[in-house]
């Protein structure tokens, strides 16, 4: 989900029913692209059933200057929808926690139903995560 | 090679001497510690003794830099872990955490 570009979203290739749209901010956004690669995650396509639940996944540093876009990007996800931190700057701000410029953690601007701890987690861990924080709401 | 999914500790061989949590470049560990005297040998000596070690995974920056530090190679990669938390709070590794998560 590119500001200002038409959203990328994926499927979990083990449950198709769980959408996943990557607000990519930084380096943590290549890892669901890259877990394509590894068929964990499917592109969407028009063969695709309606998504029981979209996991927005937050992926890197939200800056004051992002967060409007971070907000109004969620805003637009239709719901059944939960939003998750992926990675140590959208969990808590992570190496830039004392700059400035960085929302420190993602719960400043929207709820957030999950994090995934890692800089960035591994593509598995991403699809993991979502499965597990998808099946314990 | 282990993959680096999160960090061990072992817990014997930690000194408590400090040098991980000022190295870390995110400040996301944190130890805690007493100092013991102990007058066995030639000349009575104080140490520093463990008594709670904790990374802040949603902070740890995976660098590693702990790890390369640790004059005792207390801490290792581990390739347990994958942390996913539904409260930010979660993603803290308390001492029995980084201890299971080591190799022996």
């Amino acid at each position: 989900m590119l500001i200002g570009t038409a959203p990328i979203a994926y499927r979990v290739a083990t449950d198709p029913g769980i959408r996943i749209l990557v607000s990519d901010l930084a380096c943590c956004a290549l890892e669901a692209g890259s877990a394509t690669t590894q068929n964990l995650l499917e592109p969407e396509n028009p063969g695709h059933d309606e998504p029981r639940i979209t996991v927005v996944l937050i992926s890197g540093t939200v800056t004051h200057l992002l967060a409007p876009a971070v907000e109004q990007q969620w805003s637009k996800v239709p719901d059944p929808k939960i939003a998750v931190a992926v990675g140590a700057c959208a969990s808590s701000g992570g190496p830039y926690w004392d700059a400035t410029t960085v929302v420190n953690g993602i719960t400043d601007l929207i709820p957030a139903s999950g994090f995934i701890a890692g800089c960035p987690p591994r593509p598995d861990v991403i699809v993991d995560g979502v499965c597990s924080l998808v099946g314990s709401l | 090679m282990t993959s680096r999914r999160s960090i061990g500790l072992l817990e014997s061989d930690c000194t408590a001497c400090l040098i991980c949590v000022r190295e870390c470049p995110s400040q996301c560990m944190e130890i805690e510690r007493h100092s013991e005297q102990i007058s066995e040998g030639r000349r009575p000596k104080t140490v520093h003794v463990l008594d709670a070690f904790s990374i802040d995974f949603a902070l740890c920056m995976y660098c590693g830099l702990c790890i390369d530090v640790c004059p005792t190679d207390a801490l290792q990669w581990s390739d347990q872990g994958g942390l996913a938390a539904h409260q930010r709070e979660g993603l803290v590794s308390e001492s029995a955490d980084l201890v299971r998560r080591a190799h022996k």
